[in-house]
């Protein structure tokens, strides 16, 4: 017989410091591994079965932006900069990396409000739940991966050896959305004013960072891109696909150390607040 | 020998918060001091908030079974939902030892395009088992669920009969430790619910500790030893089921209302005069009659007599019939005549109710007469349920 007691009482983790929450996450988290998993078959599955093209949806959101760029960029209204490889290359690969954040945010923030009715009623683990629905967008990305390789062959190009490495350089990418997501996901519970906000700002940001254009050079954009962990965590695992090194690796080691920041905050505070998200949801 | 200890509830309290936007702002406010480390003083009313349930405490052993009784926003399900995990509490402390199951609202985590086999696994894992277990199992579930060939059907396509039932079928085999059980018997058919009450008498048997809230005081009494009786948001916990019951059955006696509500006794052409009526404390089997005298200016014809019989315990009408019914026309003469209306051998018990006699001219075209009669039903005090059947045994 399993001998796990749990106590529920008020500010529980609170009294208990906060060196000892880093177990309890990291127990919580092993122990609900297959949950996790199921969550995301779940949900996976959920999204594509009634739909007659089901995961090639994936191909088609970013072909659209990526051909609204190309069309702005050819009748001279928006201006993309000199890039040294195929454009179109260049930009879907970028929205590959970069919808690993926009769609992992948006269903994570949404994860918990879309699983209202089950979070009152059974209690699991709502980590798991988040970051099953973060997860999904790892679906996106490989298709679009997919879409990347094909177009790879059709301009003849070769990429790197070091693509090789994409599993383990999109971590970064993968840790600040979750980070974001879990925190977003529990006051998106409270109000929904958050869900509905994220979608048109994530659009903002994609402006707002070079995902479809060349970093700028100068003017306000330059400005912001220097200090946009964001451009070095899409713009160096591209730059390490399409040419086979990292020039800004000191940009993206930053936004790395400040994604694992954001990370382990989020997460320790999403530990100490879940308790209270079901009562309001 | 000394049973261990299973659940432990002490001085636990819930708050509640009316307003919407408050319980936004609260939620926020809770939130954000619980980040910075700051205690929330959850121990506090603030504005617009009350106890739904208010310094609970009680123990449960192992193996016991415990029904949870009481009136309709008594904090029943709050309690469950403490119990459970999903809410913490706002004071004091609950020490639950094992495995929780819950049979709250089954299928809960079912989503409706996957497929029965699907949900099987995924519904299992929300509920807390591991891969293993689902395997060893996955066949029993099946053949508990009796679903057969819909197996591979998505549960959108299911009937609601089916889905409760592999609901129920993942629920009850992950072997809890506690099992939480929340009124879910009400559906599935006879022979579904039966077998739902062998599978936790089966759980009781090997030692899970049973938690059980009903309406039904017939499955209360049959199923738990121990009782915890909430109304208001306080309980008083008894160590026998038949006491809580009693507490339970006193409220609604408590609750008399002995005014009768005449609300028409006649109009300018006819008038009911001398109003009687026989008894107002019935014992099973009595009947219960209305004697009356009328004096009438004109004829009326083929009139509508409805005779009604409201229990008070639950908002259900107990009885309902019109003269039509029993095929009987009745006239009402001109001038002063006298009619009687008997309900006979009524079988209503440990509740209060209330008859109402209504009179209409005819096809209901007006109200003639329309009275409301609280009256109570008595029998012996642990008894179970609406109707009432004296039993004789006899054992050779």
């Amino acid at each position: 017989m399993t001998e796990n007691i749990v106590t529920y009482e008020p500010d529980n983790s609170l009294k208990k410091g906060y060196f000892s929450i880093f177990g309890e996450i990291f127990n919580e988290l092993k122990k609900n591994r297959w949950l996790t998993y199921q969550l995301f078959k779940r949900d996976f599955l959920a999204m594509y079965k009634q739909s007659f093209i089901g995961v090639l949806w994936a191909f088609i959101i970013p072909l659209i932006s990526v051909g609204t760029f190309i069309i702005l960029n050819r009748s001279g209204i928006f201006n993309i900069g000199s890039i040294n490889v195929p454009y179109p290359i260049y930009a879907v690969l970028g929205m590959a990396f970069w919808q690993l954040f926009s769609t992992g945010l948006i269903a994570s923030s949404n994860s918990l409000v879309k699983a209202g009715p089950m979070i009152i009623k059974i209690n699991f683990s709502k980590k798991s739940l988040v970051i099953a629905s973060c997860g999904q967008s790892i679906i996106s990305f490989a298709v679009q991966f997919i879409l990347v390789l094909i177009l790879f062959i059709c301009y003849g190009i070769a990429p790197s050896i070091l693509i090789l490495l994409v599993p383990i350089i999109i971590i970064p990418i993968m840790l600040l959305t979750l980070g974001f997501g879990l925190i977003l996901s529990l006051f998106n519970g409270i109000f929904r004013d958050i869900g509905n906000i994220l979608s048109v700002l994530i659009t903002f940001l994609m402006f707002l960072t070079p995902v479809l254009y060349a970093r700028p050079t100068s003017g306000i954009l330059a400005f912001i891109t220097r200090y946009n962990p964001l451009y070095y965590l899409v713009s160096v695992p591209r730059e390490l696909i399409l040419m086979g090194g990292i020039s800004e690796w000191k940009g993206f080691l930053v936004a790395s150390i400040i994604s694992v920041i954001v990370f382990m905050v989020c997460l320790v505070v999403f530990h100490l607040t879940e308790t209270r998200v079901a009562e309001r949801i | 020998m000394v049973k261990e200890i299973a659940i432990k509830v002490e001085n636990a309290s819930k708050k509640y918060c009316k307003s919407l936007k408050r319980s936004m702002y609260y939620g926020i406010n809770d939130i954000g001091r619980n980040m910075f480390g700051l205690s929330s003083h959850s121990g506090k009313l603030r504005k617009n908030e009350f106890w739904a349930l208010d310094d609970i405490s009680f123990e449960v052993k192992r193996g016991e079974t415990l029904g949870i009784i009481g009136p309709n926003g008594a904090g029943k399900t709050t309690l469950l939902k403490l119990l459970n995990g999903i809410f913490w509490p706002d004071r004091g402390k609950i020490t639950v030892k094992g495995r929780v199951g819950a049979l709250i609202a089954v299928g809960a985590g079912f989503h409706p395009l996957l497929t029965g086999r699907e949900n099987v696994y995924i519904n299992a894992a929300i509920l807390g088992m591991t891969k293993k277990e689902v395997d060893e199992k996955f066949d029993d579930i099946i053949e508990f669920a009796g679903i057969g060939d819909f197996l591979d059907t998505p549960v959108k396509f299911y009937s609601s009969g089916m889905f409760v039932r592999l609901g129920f079928a993942v629920a009850v085999h992950c072997e809890p430790d506690i099992l939480l059980v929340d009124e879910v018997l009400a559906v599935g058919d006879e022979g579904f619910q039966n077998k739902c009450f062998n599978k936790i008498g089966e759980l009781k048997k090997n030692g899970t500790t049973v938690i059980l809230v009903s309406h039904n005081m017939h499955i209360i009494s049959t199923f738990t030893e121990k009782s915890v009786f909430l109304n208001g948001g306080k309980a008083n916990y008894f160590n026998s089921v038949a006491e809580g019951i009693k507490e339970y059955n006193k409220l609604f006696i408590k609750k008399r209302d002995l005014e009768i509500e005449k609300i028409c006794s006649g109009n300018n052409k006819i008038k009911f005069t001398n109003i009687k009526i026989n008894k107002r404390i019935l014992h099973p089997g009595d009947s219960f009659s209305l004697s009356m005298e009328y004096s009438s200016a004109v004829d009326y014809n083929e009139i509508d007599i409805d005779t009604v019989i409201i229990s008070n315990n639950e908002p259900s009408i107990y009885f309902q019939a019109t003269n039509k019914a029993f095929n009987k026309k009745i006239n009402l003469k001109k001038g002063k005549h006298s009619m009687k209306i008997d309900i006979e051998n009524i079988r209503l018990h440990n509740s209060m109710a209330k008859i109402v006699i209504a009179i209409y001219s005819k096809n209901r075209s007006g109200y003639l007469f329309w009275w409301r009669i609280p009256v109570e039903f008595k029998t012996i005090d642990y008894s179970t349920g609406k109707n009432f059947y004296n039993v004789q045994y006899e054992v050779k």
